[in-house]
Parts: structure tokens; C-alpha cells; sequence
């Protein structure tokens, strides 16, 4: 027994030993092992969400001749309809395109659109994040938007090999700037996530909210991206207000909570904006190399 | 049979994958389906102590690489658990004492990542206390009803590696 003890108190004492060493070691070394443990997971969330593909096929598989005409004729329907809308964007192109050159308008950076299946969800009081499908390998960088439709879900943190962590709207670590519908003067008014209430849903703090701002009535407020500090393009919708604004401790603002536009856990797909023009300090793939 | 830790590890991780699954599905409720502490009571009372070690060391790693954890705060709890528990295997001797012990290991593996998590999170304000209750909570009850199905897969591993049975004095 004794010598039992004795074998504990020496692991301890090792163990204290690791700790400062862990502590004092550099970022590299602990960031190797996360890196580590993070590939060895990769192939089984690949595995994961492939069967989930898989499950989702067989299921649309079985459905009946006569529910896969109504979908065509439904889908042929909206196709004819959005090949009207897209002539009509099309005039608004060239339309853009010709003040931009009379005004001489510097054209802001163009995204590389990476659409990449969602792997896993996760989600705690201190963070909000999904793991996508694509990763270095497919050209994505830190930091790019990511977004469905018109619609932003979060921005990329970390990069790994074949996946990649995304922080969503709600993430406490998630900051950009906004416009509010129905402001003429285009305020700027800040967006940030907050710890998520466990059991409740995600919500992010609209903050800086100009005091004499009118909400619109009949309708949820929307809230766009400003398009400045050039990481989401401008006019990509955040969410939505949650109901009314709220006073602060200084004076002249108000604030309010801002509810994604659409259920972040339920995506199965999202596209990634990989800026084509080059970050300081960044190593940028071409366009070929990705995938 | 030295690499009995490492093959351990392997064969729990299917159960950390599905722990993942659960917390995808019960993400929009801001919780995470916490088991990495109770992976470890059924090991501690059969492994050597340094294989423990190590197989804490692997799990709670694993854990901690896909989330804005600081590096080693999970691992790290995970060994001091795991060197207590080596050395006090009387408490694991019967059924009740381990399922006792899955449950209030997996609560402070889970308190361990909740208060590192939230010291590095970039948030100003934050009820902690009732968000840590919740959180806890749900890992204490993970545990309680994970423990016998997941302790029953990792003896059958470790009888099939060879990994001699517990002792039954305390030693």
C-alpha cells in the first residue's frame, strides 16, 4: 500500500512538473498537438457527414413517382421565373458596371464562392460553431465570410486540413458592423454574439443603436452588413431585430437582440467567400488550385 | 500489453463521436452531451497507472481539439483524475462506487472546460453560475446513463487485449 502511495505522490509530482512545462512550452508545440488531435478526428466527421448525405438520399429515393413530377413541375416553374428575374439583374449589371466607370468607383474585393456540407454542430454558453467539410486543401483562409444564400451564417476561424470551424452570428466571439432597415442616415450600429442562455436560443446584442432611430412598424427590423473593414461584402442580411430597442447606460444609444434569419442548426450547406484579393501577410492560393 | 492504452482510446472514440452526434442534435439549446470523464472509470480499474494517464491525456485532447478550449485545461484534469483514481481503486471495487465515480468525474471534467472556456471567451457579461448548474447537470446525468453500456464495451477491449482484471485488494 505503501508503495502504492508513493507511486501516486511521484505521478503527481510529474505531473505538476508537465504542467509547467506545457505552460512554459511554445504556442507551436501545444498548437502541433491540437492540430494533431484535430486530423485524427477529420476522416470520422467526413464519415459522419457522408452518412447523413447517404441517409438523405435513400430517403428521397423512396419517394414516389408521382411526388418527383410534382417537384419537377413545382422546380421547372420557379426556374422559369428566375430566369425572367435574372435578365432583369442582368441590365442591372451592365447598368453598375457603367457608373462604377463614370465615377470611377473603386471595386471592392471579390469572393470566391466554396459551397462546403456542414459536418457537425456545436454549440455552448461560450461558443456557437459548425464544422464544414472543406478546409486548406479546398482554398478556404481564416477569417473568410461564410453565408447561405443572401443570408450571413458566421465567419471561418480555424482551418485544417480537409474541414474547417466556423464561428456562427450568435458566437460571443463573432463582431462586425451593420446598417438597420429603415435608416436613411445609414448609422452604423455594432453586432456582436453574447453567451447563449443554456436550453435558450442563440442570440447576438445589436449595440450602439442610434437613440432617435424609428424601427419600421408591420415587420421585423432587418439588419444588413455595412460592408467596411472588408471581410463580409455590404447588404447581406444578419438577422432580424427581436423585438423593440432597449435603453443603455449611455444615454444616447440603445440597443437591442438580434435573431438570425434563419435556423443555424439546421443548414446542411453553406458557401464560404474566399476573398480573391490578397490579406497583408497572407499566403493566397490561385484560383485554380482550388477545388 | 503496452499499447492496451492506445487501443482503448481507439475503440472509446466511436462513443465521444456519438457523444458529438447528441450535442449536433441539442446544439440550438446551447449544450454540449459531455462523456470524456466517464470514458475513464471503467480503464482506471484494470489499466496501469501510467496507461491511464495517457488515456486520459488522449481523451480529454480529443475533446478539447475541435472547441475555443485553452490547450491541456480538460487533459490536464483528466490525468489528476485518473492518478486518483489508480491509486484508490478500492473506490472503484464495486458497481455502485463506480457509477458514483463516473458521474462525479464526468461533472468536474465538465466544470473543468466550462470555467477555462468561459475565462478565455470573449464575453463581458454572463450569468455563469446558471449556465455552468445546466451544463453540469446534463454531464452528471450523461454520465449516469452512458456508464454501464460504455464500461461493458472497454472491459470487452481490455479482455480481449489481455489487460489482467482488477485486483482485488487495494493496490
Amino acid at each position: 500500500m505503501d508503495q502504492n502511495r508513493q507511486g501516486a505522490r511521484a505521478s503527481y509530482v510529474a505531473l505538476a512538473i508537465f504542467v509547467a512545462l506545457w505552460a512554459l512550452a511554445p504556442s507551436a508545440v501545444r498548437r502541433f498537438n491540437r492540430e494533431a488531435f484535430v486530423e485524427f478526428q477529420a476522416p470520422a466527421l467526413h464519415l459522419l457527414g457522408k452518412s447523413r448525405d447517404l441517409a438523405t438520399f435513400w430517403e428521397k429515393k423512396s419517394r414516389s413517382t408521382e411526388e418527383l413530377t410534382a417537384a419537377g413541375r413545382d422546380l421547372a416553374r420557379i426556374n422559369a421565373a428566375l430566369e425572367i428575374k435574372l435578365q432583369a439583374m442582368d441590365d442591372v449589371r451592365r447598368e453598375n458596371v457603367r457608373l462604377r466607370e463614370i465615377t470611377r468607383y473603386a471595386v471592392p474585393a471579390e469572393y470566391l464562392s466554396v459551397v462546403a456540407r456542414v459536418a457537425t454542430r456545436d454549440s455552448s454558453s461560450w461558443w456557437q460553431r459548425i464544422v464544414i467539410r472543406k478546409g486548406r486543401n479546398d482554398g478556404i483562409r481564416p477569417g473568410a465570410p461564410v453565408v447561405f444564400g443572401n443570408t450571413v451564417v458566421g465567419r471561418v476561424t480555424a482551418v485544417h486540413l480537409t474541414t474547417s470551424e466556423v464561428d456562427l452570428v450568435t458566437s460571443p466571439g463573432f463582431r462586425c458592423t451593420a446598417y438597420l432597415e429603415g435608416d436613411d442616415q445609414n448609422r452604423i450600429v455594432l453586432v456582436n454574439g453574447v453567451a447563449a442562455n443554456s436550453l435558450g436560443t442563440a442570440k447576438a446584442r445589436v449595440s450602439v443603436i442610434p437613440h432617435d432611430y424609428g424601427m419600421p412598424s408591420g415587420q421585423p427590423t432587418r439588419v444588413f452588413t455595412t460592408g467596411m473593414g472588408g471581410v463580409f461584402p455590404s447588404r447581406l442580411i444578419l438577422g432580424y431585430l427581436d423585438g423593440g430597442t432597449s435603453a443603455t447606460q449611455v444615454s444616447n444609444f440603445r440597443e437591442s437582440l438580434l435573431l438570425p434569419s434563419r435556423d443555424l442548426y439546421n443548414l446542411q450547406e453553406v458557401s464560404v467567400l474566399v476573398p480573391l484579393q490578397q490579406n497583408p501577410g497572407e499566403a493566397l492560393m490561385q484560383v485554380d488550385q482550388f477545388q | 500489453m503496452g499499447w492496451a492504452w492506445l487501443l482503448l482510446t481507439v475503440a472509446t472514440y466511436p462513443w465521444l463521436l456519438a457523444a458529438d452526434l447528441a450535442s449536433d442534435t441539442v446544439a440550438s439549446s446551447s449544450l454540449v452531451v459531455f462523456i470524456s470523464g466517464v470514458c475513464l472509470v471503467a480503464p482506471c480499474r484494470r489499466l496501469r497507472r501510467w496507461q491511464a494517464v495517457l488515456l486520459a491525456a488522449g481523451i480529454g485532447f480529443l475533446f478539447e481539439a475541435r472547441r475555443p478550449v485553452p490547450d491541456g485545461a480538460l487533459a490536464l484534469t483528466l490525468v489528476t483524475v485518473a492518478i486518483f483514481l489508480t491509486s484508490q481503486r478500492s473506490l472503484l471495487r464495486h458497481t455502485p462506487g463506480m457509477l458514483r465515480a463516473a458521474v462525479i468525474v464526468n461533472m468536474l471534467g465538465c466544470l473543468s472546460w466550462f470555467l477555462a472556456a468561459a475565462a478565455v471567451a470573449p464575453v463581458t457579461e454572463a450569468d455563469t453560475l446558471w449556465l455552468g448548474i445546466v451544463q453540469v447537470g446534463l454531464a452528471g446525468l450523461a454520465g449516469l446513463l452512458i456508464f454501464l453500456p460504455l464500461a461493458l464495451t472497454q472491459n470487452a477491449v481490455m479482455d480481449r487485449l489481455g489487460v489482467p482484471p482488477p485486483p482485488t485488494t487495494n493496490s
